[in-house]
């Protein structure tokens, strides 16, 4: 089973795949509009957003947890 | 093409791997790499061939502990999926991990910062599928206005405080024995009253 370049989700359905294009690396979540993959701080953004919003973190520990995230990420290696 | 050494290599570290896992859910977070390689049948020197520092090892095995539950949640979870079939799901997954993860969450405070972010991260993929959940729920006007945190904590609180006093609540699993009554009335809290 492939797993999201941008994010680590398994992708198992066409519908987790951007565009519903199984050939794609990158899921439907790290997907823009045009169906692009989301810049490295359009990520971190939503990311970050998203964990504070769902688990109420410090923003400061938030930060830390999402770029230890990415750090491990094939799409984002060049980042760190 | 894999090498013999390179297989042999991938088995020794899975082994090795396997059985942090095993020692760690038996005794919790402050056994010894010396414990681990004595139950794995390995010298001391071998695990640091393969990790080179307690850290590391740690946070491979949280890393695989963690990929293994979101491919479970993944593969369970369902686009259509109610709230009360995804914490079935959420609580199946931690019933097949249940010694370990009590352990880790008993432990959390004293493992290094690197485990902790692991940690958050594992829990992200919980309360995203959760967050996925509850949208939905709520456009069928449902669920009480609470902040999604609230409710993720609110879950995570209950079935934590479950595992880490199970010996208040049960003899054996206590996810298993207390999964049908957690999920009801977790719900229940959560819904607003039908006229």
């Amino acid at each position: 089973m492939k797993t999201c370049i941008a994010c680590g989700m398994p992708m198992k359905k066409e519908s987790d795949f951007a565009m519903g294009d199984t050939s794609k690396e990158y899921c439907i979540y790290c997907a823009k509009e045009d169906g692009s993959m989301q810049s490295f701080e359009e990520k971190k953004q939503s990311l970050l957003n998203f964990t504070i919003k769902t688990q109420g973190l410090d923003k400061a520990i938030a930060e830390k947890a999402v770029e230890n995230m990415m750090r491990q990420l094939p799409a984002w290696k060049g980042f760190f | 093409m894999k090498t013999k050494r390179q297989i042999q290599k991938e088995a020794t570290r899975k082994l090795i791997l396997d059985t942090a896992y095993r020692v760690y859910a038996e005794e919790g977070f402050s056994a010894t790499t010396n414990q681990i390689a004595k139950a794995a049948n390995v010298s001391h020197g071998t695990i640091f061939v393969h990790f080179p520092t307690v850290e590391n090892l740690l946070i491979c095995l949280l890393e695989r502990f963690g990929s293994e539950i979101n491919k479970h949640l993944h593969l369970l979870s369902e686009k259509d999926e109610s709230l009360e079939t995804f914490l079935a799901a959420h609580i199946d997954v931690l019933i097949r991990y249940e010694d370990f993860y009590k352990k880790l969450i008993s432990d959390i405070n004293s493992l290094p910062q690197d485990a902790k972010f692991v940690f958050i991260n594992i829990q992200s993929v919980v309360s995203l599928h959760l967050s996925q959940v509850i949208e939905r729920e709520k456009e069928k006007k449902e669920i009480k206005e609470i902040p999604m945190h609230i409710i993720f904590n609110s879950w995570l609180g209950l079935i934590h405080y479950y595992l880490t006093n199970s010996y208040l609540f049960s003899a054996e699993s206590v996810l298993t024995e207390h999964k049908d009554e957690l999920i009801l009335n977790y719900i229940k809290l959560l819904e607003n009253e039908r006229n």
